[in-house]
């Protein structure tokens, strides 16, 4: 049989860099997740502000590129701060249900405030990453799949560095585990909070860059976070490692999908894949495991 | 004011309206239905039909998330399922309009038995995940089984005949609507005088007790599904007959969180609120655009979009935060002040 | 104080009987008036077009009333937003034919014409075109009460492929569209007649809507290695990226596109990947001045800055309903759906004063002209690549 092995080559290095992408957006998904417990299902509205904002000073004001990633990384931040602060924190103590619906809220009320702004239609952001397509052997990569993977590899490295060696991360963690213990150990639990928050906001800002530099921005680029959310689970809600493996695998698979199969089967393979590990293994490959059996 | 009412029977006790005043209130209202589609012109019937819809599915959705609290965000997967059934039977055999739309809640039942099937397994947030999954497999479906649902074209609905007469008007088909719906709503307020219901309430606060109590949870669990996949069934089958064409792009993830929203503002866990919900939600895109013309810019128009889509975010986030009973809540307070009047507690 | 309970019921009557009063009275006098009603798009997803068809119809209907109206009788557009959602148009229709006698009307999408579709055939008064050219509508049969203002999207194919099979025979051709009716609606027809034109379509590629990353897509193409690949289905994304990473990959083919694709603006955000877009469009462009082209000197006139396609197709709709309108009128026949439809139809060798290159005649629902045009970056325009070429020759 005459299988295309160079074809197959080139997928699957197009779903890693996707993967990538996927990696870090859950990344985000996980950090907030593991301090606060909540599922934002805004994750890919956030990306979009991030993108949004790099776009106004980009192009709009015409800053140089470093400055405007800069603005938008610390607008993220922003961002991140002030929905902990107003929405997140009065819904302490609520079922996670409600606060998933927030979320949801949340994520209409981005999205017709940059359509309010910059209007409904797509744009594209200005140039700059590097032009010229990666070649590994005789397989041909996007540039931009190939720098928005390495900066997704820098970042979750960095994210997976801090996590284990600085205080902040610890005292992160501590939280996750447990809130009652964390307060008693003298950690400031409601400055963890805000700072995971922040702190994620900024990094969907950088992701939202790269996937608006590859994809282009318009109000409706937020369905991203739907695949996210199947990243995930996969990898396990509190899991960084985890939402780093899952984002290459599903990556992977949507690439595989969508090049064997067809473009319409590449959301439900993921969606089938979903219900799949829901009901073997609900807590991820790497999640913690909440004892509560039926 | 209103003095203690003493019920003296078990029955009495149950009873849904207990005073002379309820029960002319309904009267009134009932009335006041009646009347309705003589009085106003077309717009208005319209919005009353799509309206009537939106509340038969909302109160679908409360029984599942607000009752039993099993959070779905598949309504509108389920109404899509209803709706293509409804075509696809006008389409083929022509059979009476009533027959489709059992049909409908049948075929939408076994939709909902299936994806209710994780929630053995799966709880409260990864629920709604499944849910979600099962919604876009949903459109995979309509999008793709060409023979059936004629794929992304979609299919066209003749209109309803009952008794030879064709409902092809809003208010013809209003005489459709409007007493299944509240044949619905009856319905899902007598469910919860029986133990079926009040098993559902069961699982809702806490499932182990309720497993511990003797309720086989799997059974419950799938029948709540089933329930309220029959009301979101008979609702988009309705939804074909006032629209008349079904596309895979009818029912988007989008409309599940509009119910969800719905019953959200409207208060989980109370018939009142899926009705009070659905109503503000459907009415609210329309009074801002009286607010909209009313206002004095020039562009105002063009900001509507998403000045309504920020306002449905608001109003979500908004209820959550302040009014988690939602405007059930909110009547139930404005009944409580008429009652104790001149006494404020 | 107690309030009675009879004074409770007045009340409670009363108020019930001030909604009513509140909900009743929408009824409007009627006019002398002919009025074109709108569900026109003017937020959302698709707000740049349905501003610039907004402008359109604007523009025309203040033409006609400049010069007396037709008959002494003058033209009202009464339009609604509708944020290109299917229920909102359905909505804003009710509303509007509840308050207006409309005859006349302008639909925002090819859901929304499907749906009202059967309304329209039951109320009998009105004819409608709209921003839609699925194929589905361009059958009179099904859709009497309808027109589409152009080609529908089978056709703009078989024009694109016409051209393709002229310049280059036996060429080998791919289809890039979206996972939605609107871009699906030809694929099927189009290979086909791709077949029967001597061309072999050597890859079709679907994209799920809103997929942010094309590189899969864009691999498959380059396997394909076609010498012409057709966008459809898409305003803008993902169309540069294909041709951006395609070009630096090695592919050789030319890209061409479909009327919403081929707007001078749009084609020009695309940046350096517009260089060399074509595709096939059925008016002239706003800055175009050869030929005889009264009707564009008159809309540079009116309006000084660069009009979109999609205000062309708003003005050529309501110059086609003006004189749809004319003819019932001179034929003493009354203004309803099917009276209208026979008018149009009736219309043969008609000059549009420029917007379309040749004399048209609407035979049946659609207008099946266009010629290609291919994009300059250096000049920033769309300039035409081809002929005007006619379908129903």
């Amino acid at each position: 049989m005459n299988f295309d092995w160079l074809f197959l080559f080139e997928i699957s290095l197009a779903g890693i860099g996707t993967g990538g992408l996927y990696a870090l957006t859950g990344l985000c998904f996980v950090l907030i997740y593991k301090a606060t417990r909540v599922v934002n299902l805004a994750i890919g509205e956030m990306l979009m502000i991030g993108a949004y904002v790099f776009f106004a000073f980009a192009a709009g004001m015409a800053l140089p590129i470093w400055l405007a990633i800069l603005g938008a990384v610390i607008a993220g931040g922003l961002l991140g701060a002030l929905v902990e602060r107003t929405m997140i924190r009065p819904m302490l103590g609520e079922s996670p249900i409600s606060v998933f619906m927030v979320t949801v809220g949340l994520a209409s009320i981005l999205v017709g405030l940059v359509e309010l702004v910059w209007g409904a239609n797509p744009q594209r952001l200005p140039e700059f990453l590097p032009d010229d397509p990666v070649m590994i052997g005789e397989a041909f990569i996007a540039s931009k799949v190939f720098y928005g993977f390495l900066v997704a590899a820098l970042l979750v490295a960095a994210v997976l560095l801090i996590f284990r060696f600085w205080r902040g991360g610890i005292a992160l963690r501590a939280t996750a585990s447990d809130q009652a213990a964390a307060y008693s150990m003298g950690i400031n639990v409601p400055r963890v909070f805000s700072l995971s928050w922040t702190f994620a906001g900024a990094l969907a800002a950088v992701a939202g860059i790269v996937v608006g530099a590859i994809g282009g921005i318009s109000p409706v680029m937020g369905v991203f976070g739907l695949s996210v959310l199947v990243v995930v689970i996969f990898g396990g809600l509190d899991s960084v490692l985890g939402a780093l493996i899952g984002g290459l695998f599903i990556g992977l698979v949507e690439a595989w999908a969508s090049a064997y199969l067809g473009g319409e089967y590449e959301l439900l393979v993921t969606f089938i894949l979903l219900v799949l590990i829901l009901m073997v293994r609900p807590y991820g490959l790497f999640g913690t495991a909440e004892i509560e059996r039926l | 004011m209103r003095i203690g009412t003493a019920p003296q029977t078990y029955a009495a006790d149950q009873a849904l309206f207990d005073t002379r005043t309820q029960w002319t209130w309904l009267a009134l209202l009932g009335l006041l239905l009646v009347a309705f589609p003589f009085l106003v012109n077309e717009y208005w019937l319209y919005m009353a039909c799509l309206v009537a819809i939106n509340v038969a599915s909302a109160t679908g959705l409360n029984i599942l998330t607000g009752y039993t609290g099993l959070v779905s965000l598949g309504q509108a997967a389920f109404m899509g399922m209803g709706a293509y059934t409804v075509a696809a039977l006008e389409a083929r055999f022509g059979t009476p309009a009533l027959l489709n739309l059992v049909a409908a809640g049948v075929v939408a039942m076994a939709g909902g038995a299936i994806v209710g099937i994780p929630s053995l397994r799966v709880k409260g947030l990864y629920l709604a995940i499944a849910t979600i999954a099962a919604s876009f497999i949903a459109h995979f479906v309509f999008a793709n089984w060409t023979a059936v649902t004629g794929g992304t074209a979609g299919l066209s609905v003749p209109p309803a005949r009952f008794f030879g007469v064709a409902l092809d008007t809003s208010f013809r088909i209003y005489w459709l609507i409007l007493p299944l719906t509240v044949l619905m709503v009856a319905g899902a307020a007598n469910l919860f005088r029986t133990r079926i219901g009040r098993a559902f309430i069961a699982i809702r606060d806490r499932d182990i007790s309720a497993d511990v109590l003797g309720i086989p949870l799997l059974r419950y669990k799938l029948l709540s599904f089933g329930l309220s996949s029959f009301y979101a069934g008979v609702a988009g089958g309705l939804w074909a007959y006032f629209f008349r064409v079904v596309t895979p792009e009818s029912f988007p993830l989008l409309m599940s969180i509009f119910f969800l929203a719905a019953i959200i503002v409207g208060g989980m866990g109370t018939i009142l609120g899926s009705i009070l919900g659905a109503i503000f939600m459907t009415l609210v895109p329309e009074l801002l655009k009286f607010v909209v013309d009313w206002l004095p810019f020039e562009n105002a128009t063009v900001a509507l979009s998403p000045v309504r889509t920020m306002v449905f975010g608001a109003l979500i986030v908004g209820f959550l935060i302040f009014e988690p009973h939602g405007l059930a809540e909110i009547w139930r307070r404005i009944r409580r002040f008429f009652h104790l009047y001149p006494f404020r507690t | 104080m107690i309030i009675s309970k009879s004074r409770r019921a007045t009340l409670g009557a009363l108020m019930a009987t001030a909604c009513l009063a509140l909900a009743g009275g929408a009824a409007q006098a009627q006019d002398k008036d002919i009025v074109i009603g709108g569900s026109i798009p003017m937020s959302g997803v698709f707000a740049f077009a349905g501003l610039g068809i907004h402008d359109g119809i604007q523009d025309y209907v203040k033409i006609v009333n400049d010069a007396g109206g037709i008959d002494g009788r003058k033209l009202r557009y009464v339009p609604e937003d509708t944020g290109y959602k299917v229920d909102a148009s359905v909505a804003a229709f009710k509303k509007i034919t509840s308050q207006n006698e409309v005859n006349l009307y302008y639909g925002d999408s090819t859901g929304f014409a499907k749906t009202i579709n059967s309304e329209l055939d039951r109320m009998g008064t009105i004819l409608m075109a709209g921003a839609s050219f699925a194929s589905e509508i361009n059958d009179p049969e099904k859709f009497p009460h309808q027109f589409l203002v152009g080609p529908d999207y089978t056709e703009m194919f078989g024009i694109l492929l016409r051209y393709i099979a002229d310049e280059k025979p036996g060429a080998k051709v791919a289809f890039v569209y979206s996972d939605t009716e609107f871009g699906r609606d030809p694929i099927e027809s189009s290979r086909e007649l791709a077949k029967s034109l001597g061309l072999s379509v050597s890859g079709e590629i679907m994209t799920p809507p809103g997929s942010v990353d094309v590189s899969t897509e864009v691999i498959k193409l380059r396997r394909a290695a076609p010498d012409y690949t057709i966008f459809h289905g898409y305003v803008l994304a993902p169309i540069p990226e294909f041709i951006i990473q395609g070009r630096k990959m090695g592919m050789k083919s030319h890209w061409m596109g479909t009327f919403w694709t081929m707007d001078n603006s749009m084609v020009m955000k695309m940046g350096e990947a517009a260089e060399g877009f074509m595709g096939v469009m059925p008016f002239r462009y706003y800055y175009e001045t050869e030929g005889d082209v009264p009707m564009l000197e008159k809309i540079r006139e009116m309006r000084p800055e660069y009009q979109s396609t999609a205000y062309t197709q708003g003005f050529l709709t309501t110059m086609l309903f003006t004189e749809a309108v004319k003819r019932t009128l001179a034929a003493g026949k009354e203004l309803n759906g099917d009276n209208l439809k026979a008018a149009l139809n009736s219309i043969e060798n008609f000059d549009t004063g420029g917007i379309i290159g040749v004399p048209i005649s609407i035979k049946g629902n659609s207008i099946p002209v266009g010629r290609i045009y291919r994009a300059d970056l250096e000049q920033q325009k769309m300039l035409p690549a081809s002929d005007w070429i006619s379908l129903d020759q």
